[in-house]
């Protein structure tokens, strides 16, 4: 029995090869492999041959970091740990499912093969996963020279770290089930949760000042100060207990040197094993309904044509509509309208007015506040960090586009659209999506630098209000800019980024991310650059003659037309190859 | 209605369908008949304009599909073998959405209707997730026929289907022929093809085997026998010819 299911998972694997192979017989795919395999050579691994120095600046980092910053770094990631740990027992609604795939549950689990033979076959095979991304994600750490270690020892580190999480979510998601299954509410459970995890915190606050690392707290008016205050709250017990595990979890990760890493492993072994045994054994209770239930409605296709939710199928409630949808007028609205409907059920206009109005007020209140210049500066710089986050980064996690309609894409082929139709439709939702969540940012950013400006860098109300307006404007172009990069991956490249489509992901998507967030930075160089250029050009030769606002209202509705017509001109683009793409050589429906 | 010129499709260096030329007229209802893998969906596929065709020319309602898409897929109907569905959109929001896609004005008064006609409309509120498959093909067909097409293709619109609704569905197919439209269908429901059909045209490994009207085809293979079933000349059409 061993034998057929490690059968099944070598075909697999080797199938999931050849078919990868094979595509590069199609050279826009060739091309893509090689331009991905220099970019990963240049960026990662060069640089473990020694080739490369360091870039200066992460040198000038390093060279600048106090000497205890490992255990800082450390102390930060137990702490970050366990609130994804917290999450995990917080978030779950959904039933805990095993993960098999349809095949699996149609072919295994009417096969006389014991269920714990079952879960560990799953198990298992989602470890070896974990490896994938433990190997991309040394990649990373394996810059990071301070830590100390070596590709071999980060690479174990972050696999325990992954497995870790991994089985956790499994373990919790299981427990969680048997717990609703005894009558356990969902908001019940979340609260007691919170509270324990408070009660846990306010024991560490209170029991602080007895220790005798109250000495080393300091007055929290600077976040340097604020930060080492919330490291010494990680050594003080219970929360100390709690974090234990965590790092003992990170053990293999920070270890310097062969020695240490070999002693910190015994302890993350005992971890991950205890953290199996826990998955299988609520897993086999578990079980024993599911598969029963599955058994009990024959093969996979019976239970799916009486109509039962398959066990991998989320289940999901209806929604009413985002706004009233009329049988005539432009299309693209459709899809908006559509789009909308999936994305979370709390992007609604009214609530981006109540978080509008909420750091309206949080602003002005804290703005009262004694010491509010530095606070509210703080607040405001990382406000604008959000923003070009959000900018760079939200286009891979805002994906309710062509991304996710790809699967769909035969239909969408007989509708009477043009390809720009599509796509432009297509793209509305994620464009309102990032402007809001950007908007949002600066808002939060308006409202708390101008208090810090300095006194001889006077800015006029007039030039700031132009400047907001300007900017706000030019947001939605930039967005839609930025959403242009992956989407026009997913029409190029269909085979391998329709797969990043399903949840769970896993090691290609680490990868994707990774070059696309290189790409979002350099389209967003090249497509601001002229622009800003000839902004730059215009207020220079308008100001003397108008005034500054003036000018710098010139520059932007120029800046603004030359952003509308790249997006415009993308758009086209894409819409192009949508109607190009041959579906029948990428996906087989 | 519709026109079919020496279409050809290759899927890299095998050929699924090879130089097939036929025409359907209006209120004429075309099976395509023929062994899993003889090229059917392949064919319907490129007619809907969803892959395009390696050669020859494809016109729906007097628009090539190459150079008039928009105004060719305005006309025109495709339903999958497996229902596509969003499956965030209870059935009424299905509704809604391909009513804007399609600019059907007042798309209430159709819906309805046609939910009712396949017997969906207790399930108005609800998402594919919670349908049967029977009803996600109802709700499928539902949502083709909202703007009224007058090219309606079928790829196996009969498998998955409870009795009540296959007689629904040959109803349904027989009344939008009365009225004008042109139907092409694939099944393997030979009996039932039989009900529905005004002409069959039989494929094989991509190539056309027999087509004309049911009694032409009939008469063709049935080597002076009477009343011989499609099934019967289906299986004598396409069996291995001993080489
Ligand atoms: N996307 C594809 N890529 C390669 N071959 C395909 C693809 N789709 C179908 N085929 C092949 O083309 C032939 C015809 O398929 P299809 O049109 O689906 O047949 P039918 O619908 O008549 O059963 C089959 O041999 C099938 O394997
Ligand atoms: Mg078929």
């Amino acid at each position: 029995m061993l034998r057929a299911l490690l059968y099944l998972r070598f075909m697999s694997g080797k199938n999931w090869l050849t078919v990868r192979w094979q595509r590069l017989r199609q050279p826009k795919y060739l091309a893509g492999a090689i331009v991905g395999g220099a970019y990963f050579y240049f960026f990662f691994i060069r640089s473990f041959q020694g080739v490369a120095t360091p870039p200066p600046l992460l040198e000038a980092v390093h060279s600048s970091l106090p000497l205890d910053v490992v255990p800082m770094i450390a102390a930060i990631g137990s702490l970050a740990l366990l609130a994804i740990v917290a999450l995990l027992w917080l978030v779950p609604t959904e039933p805990a499912t095993l993960g098999f795939t349809e095949a699996e549950i149609a072919f295994l689990f009417p096969a006389p093969i014991s269920r714990r033979a079952l879960i560990h076959f799953r198990l298992l095979s989602a470890q070896l996963r974990s490896l994938l991304g433990a190997g991309i994600m040394m990649l990373f750490s394996q810059r990071w020279t301070f830590i100390g270690g070596n590709a071999l020892t980060h690479t174990i580190g972050w696999w325990f770290i992954f497995s870790a999480l991994n089985l956790h979510f499994s373990g919790a998601a299981f427990t969680l089930s048997r717990c609703a299954a005894l009558g356990l509410g969902l908001w019940r459970r979340r609260l007691g949760i919170l509270i324990t995890v408070g009660t846990c915190l306010g024991l560490t606050c209170a029991h602080l000042p007895a220790t005798e690392a109250a000495t080393a707290l300091a007055p929290a008016n600077t976040w340097p100060t604020i930060i080492q205050n919330a490291l010494i709250l990680t050594e003080t017990a219970p929360l100390r207990w709690l974090l234990w595990p965590v790092q003992r979890l990170m053990g293999p990760f920070f270890a310097e040197n062969a020695p240490s890493f070999f002693a910190s492993l015994p302890a993350a072994l005992a971890l991950l094993t205890l953290h199996y045994l826990w998955v299988v054994n609520s897993a086999v209770a578990f079980a024993d309904t599911a598969i029963e239930q599955a058994q009990k409605q024959g093969t996979r296709h019976a239970a799916w044509r009486a109509g039962a939710p398959l066990l991998s199928d989320p289940t999901r409630a209806a929604r009413p509509d985002p706004f009233t949808l009329a049988g005539s007028g432009r299309p693209e609205f459709a899809f908006l309208w559509k789009n909308l409907l999936s994305t979370w059920r709390y992007f609604t206009p009214r609530v981006f007015g109540a978080s509008a109005a909420l750091i309206l007020a949080g602003c002005l209140w804290l703005s009262r506040a004694d010491g509010a210049p530095e606070q509210l500066s703080v607040i405001g710089v990382g406000a604008l960090i959000f923003a070009g986050y959000t900018l760079i980064i939200g286009p891979q996690f805002a994906r309710q586009d062509i991304r996710q309609d790809f699967a769909h894409a035969d239909i969408l082929k007989t509708y009477p659209l043009s390809g720009w139709q599509i796509i432009l439709g297509e793209l509305l939702t994620p464009i309102i999506l990032l402007t809001s969540l950007v908007w949002l940012a600066l808002l939060t950013a308006a409202c708390s630098l101008p208090n810090t400006a300095h006194p001889q860098l006077e800015i006029s109300l007039s030039l700031r209000i132009t400047g907001i307006i300007a900017i706000g404007l030019i947001t939605p172009a930039l967005v839609a800019l930025q959403l242009l990069v992956p989407n026009a991956a997913a029409l190029v490249f269909p085979s391998w980024f329709h797969t990043s489509r399903t949840r769970g992901g896993g090691p290609e998507v680490i990868g994707q991310r990774l070059i696309f967030f290189f790409a979002q930075l350099l389209t967003m160089t090249c497509a601001l650059l002229p622009p800003l250029g000839g902004g730059a050009l215009l207020i220079f030769i308008w100001q003397g003659l108008l005034g500054l606002t003036a000018a710098v209202a010139i520059a932007s509705v120029f800046v603004l037309a030359i952003l509308i017509g790249e997006v415009a001109g993308g758009i086209w683009l894409l819409g192009a190859q949508f109607e190009r793409v041959d579906l029948s050589l990428e996906i087989r429906t | 209605m519709i026109e079919v010129n020496a279409l050809s499709k290759h899927y890299g260096t095998f050929t699924a369908v090879r130089t097939l030329s036929f025409q359907v007229g209006p209120g004429e209802v075309l099976g395509l008949v023929g062994p899993n893998g003889a090229g059917k969906t392949t064919t319907l596929r490129c007619l809907a304009g969803i892959i395009p065709p390696s050669s020859g020319t494809l016109r729906i309602a007097g628009y090539d599909l190459a150079t008039e898409a928009i105004a060719a897929k305005r006309t025109l109907a495709f339903f999958p073998d497996e229902p596509r569905l969003f499956d965030y959109l209870t059935v009424r929001q299905h509704l809604s959405f391909v009513a804007r896609v399609y600019g059907v004005r007042h798309h209430e008064a159709i819906a309805q209707p046609l939910l009712e006609e396949f017997e969906i409309a207790t399930h108005a509120d609800r998402l594919p997730g919670e349908l049967s498959r029977g009803m996600k093909q109802k709700l499928a067909i539902a949502c083709g026929l909202l703007h009224g097409p007058r090219v309606l293709f079928f790829d196996e619109p009969l498998t998955g289907l409870d009795p009540l609704g296959i007689r629904r569905m040959k109803k349904s197919i027989i009344s939008r022929a009365q009225a004008g439209a042109s139907i092409v269908l694939s099944s393997h429901l030979l009996h039932l093809l039989e009900e529905v059909c005004t002409h069959v045209l039989i494929l094989k490994r991509g190539e056309k085997i027999a087509d004309g009207t049911l009694a032409a085809v009939a008469a063709r293979f049935s080597h002076g026998e009477r009343h011989v079933n499609l099934e019967e000349i289906f299986l004598r059409a396409t069996e291995e010819t001993p080489q």
